[in-house]
């Protein structure tokens, strides 16, 4: 946080604001959820890009983290990274992407 | 000697100890939750059930995201004045930010509350009865006469323990039994050790594998238990789960369930599920869930002529997932389709007034196979929700803590080295942030999506 006395109090207008937004959004989410799109799956599309919206508001205003040191930046960029690993593990077991498609063709058994 | 760099930062990163530390900190938190995030998406893709959608009660978890905001932005509140030495806003806007917390976890222990109270019971056919049992289920046997307790001589898992896993289930305070000498005894812990000790001599001399313990009843006495106390039963014999069993006569194992919903998503005919045998819920009821179904896809048809039915998961929930509201059913062209998602009345219900808006059915045994109240054992949902939650809900415990910590502890810090203060609330601060961003996402996938 800041420290003199005027970027304080202009921070302090910034939360209330941004505590309403994000009351609104909640709500917004909320809302959307009992309107049913083609498919669930654009449903939870929708709700999770409000999540993020929420989420992003929440870690750079809330958490200072737009304006932090740059050895923050550089631990995150970690987390991130480790992060995108675990879920895309979590995936690739699940779907298999790697199938052998004709690489080698097994030998022919001679009966 | 005073640690450096708590205070004021460090010249070359610009920061002091502890914004480093929480960081670091908030990183394998993200990986905590990021694996159990992983293993919602696993088990929702892996479900061979319909996932539960808006079946929880989404008033009471809106509120809780609300009342996490406020208190969100309360902590911030309680940095800035302490940053401009206004002590007196500093401690008001810190106890906010407790209180709010106090008031999450009070809403959630309503929500795990009406949870443990509410129960599913699966139908051989498929269909689910959710419900309250307002006298619980036990298991009820007559005229038990004969106790045959078992006492392996080779170290095992099992060995006979009335003490603890048969008396308890026993009615009247203290029966009394004959053991094959002709001796009566109380059975108690004393006297089984006695018993047992007298058993295990005897089969050693007669070289056997186990020791066998017979005690028969001076007067037969009843035995009560729930299902999941005793190991297993048929219409003369109980088991129990130290492997005893004793003889008698099978008197009641019916369930009787206050009906609040009937799920016919499992069952081919849904209008010939088994909840509306004439034993059950009747024709009646039958009626009425035919009714509500059918109009709901006629509405679907009318509002999106062009999508399947088979893939609204919504729909597929809306007719036939049918939520009984009285003790007898509508009339004809009254209430269709409910807001509310299965658990958003289980709060009220919880009391004894509230049961008679719903009918009563009472299940043979024979026509359920498996039922459990609204906790991780009824399925991967609510085994994920409780995990979920409650690890968030120790979060959240934790952070208040820290925070009431400093309000009230910190006395002496705030006077002489506010500035310190300062810091460890920021620290504080962003830890709070964090489980409030966990409940972001919490939230829609549990509540919403």
């Amino acid at each position: 946080m800041a420290d003199n006395v005027e970027e304080i109090q202009k921070s302090i207008k910034w939360y209330f604001i941004i505590g309403g937004v994000l009351m609104i959004l909640s709500a917004a989410t909320v809302g959307l959820s009992y309107y049913e799109l083609p498919t669930h799956s654009l449903n939870i599309l929708v709700g999770m890009i409000l999540a993020t919206i929420k989420a992003s508001l929440v870690a750079l205003i809330f958490m200072h983290l737009s304006h932090e040191r740059s050895l923050i930046y550089k631990i995150l960029a970690f987390t991130v990274a480790f992060a995108i690993v675990l879920f895309t593990l979590f995936i690739l077991s699940h779907e298999d992407p790697l199938e052998f498609k004709g690489m080698y063709a097994p030998v022919e058994q001679e009966q | 000697m005073d640690i450096p760099y708590t205070v004021h930062a460090r010249p070359d990163t610009g920061l002091y100890n502890a914004k480093i530390g929480i960081w670091l900190f908030l990183a394998s938190e993200v990986m905590l939750f990021g694996g159990l995030f992983s293993a919602y998406i696993f088990l929702r893709v892996g479900a061979d059930y319909p996932w539960p959608v808006h079946d929880l009660d989404v008033t009471l978890g809106f509120i809780n995201t609300v009342v996490l905001i406020a208190s969100s932005v309360t902590v911030l509140m309680a940095l800035a004045m302490l940053k401009l030495r206004k002590f007196g806003w500093y401690r008001i806007n810190m106890a906010l930010t407790v209180l709010c917390a106090g008031v999450f976890m009070f809403n959630k222990t309503l929500e795990y509350k009406a949870k443990f109270a509410h129960y599913a019971v699966k139908l051989t056919d498929g269909t689910l009865l959710t419900g309250h049992l307002p006298h619980g289920y036990q298991v009820k046997f007559d005229g038990v006469t004969e106790l045959n307790l078992s006492v392996p001589l080779k170290h095992s898992a099992v060995t006979a323990d009335p003490v603890s896993y048969v008396l308890p289930f026993i009615e009247g305070t203290a029966p009394k039994f004959k053991t094959e000498d002709g001796t009566e005894i109380t059975l108690d812990k004393a006297s089984f050790a006695d018993l047992s000790a007298k058993a295990v001599v005897k089969a050693k001399a007669e070289n056997k594998g186990s020791a066998s313990i017979k005690l028969v009843a001076t007067v037969p006495v009843k035995v009560a238990a729930k299902p999941s106390e005793i190991f297993g039963y048929t219409e003369s014999t109980i088991t129990f789960r130290d492997g005893t069993t004793a003889t008698g006569k099978l008197t009641d194992d019916k369930m009787t369930l206050e009906v609040d919903g009937v799920d016919a998503r499992g069952v081919a005919q849904s209008e010939n599920s088994l909840a509306f045998d004439h034993r059950y819920l009747g024709e009646a009821w039958q009626k009425a869930f035919v009714e509500n179904r059918d109009h709901h896809i006629a509405k679907f048809e009318k509002d999106f002529p062009t999508r399947d039915k088979a893939r609204s998961a919504t729909l597929q929930k809306e007719s036939l997932y049918f939520k009984l509201h009285s003790a007898t059913p509508p009339a004809e062209g009254e209430a269709h389709g409910d807001k509310h998602g299965a658990e958003a009345h289980a709060p009220a219900e919880a009391h004894g007034e509230a049961h008679a808006h719903h009918p009563t059915v009472v299940l043979e045994k024979k026509d359920f196979t498996f039922f459990s109240n609204f906790t991780p054992k009824l399925n991967t949902y609510y085994a994920i929700y409780f995990t979920l939650t409650g690890l968030h809900g120790l979060h959240v415990v934790a952070g208040a803590g820290v925070l009431l910590y400093f309000l009230v502890f910190d006395g002496k810090r705030l006077r002489q080295d506010p500035e310190h203060l300062a810091n460890r609330v920021e620290v504080g601060g962003l830890f709070w942030h964090f489980v409030d961003l966990v409940w972001i996402f919490l939230f829609p996938l549990l509540y919403l999506l």
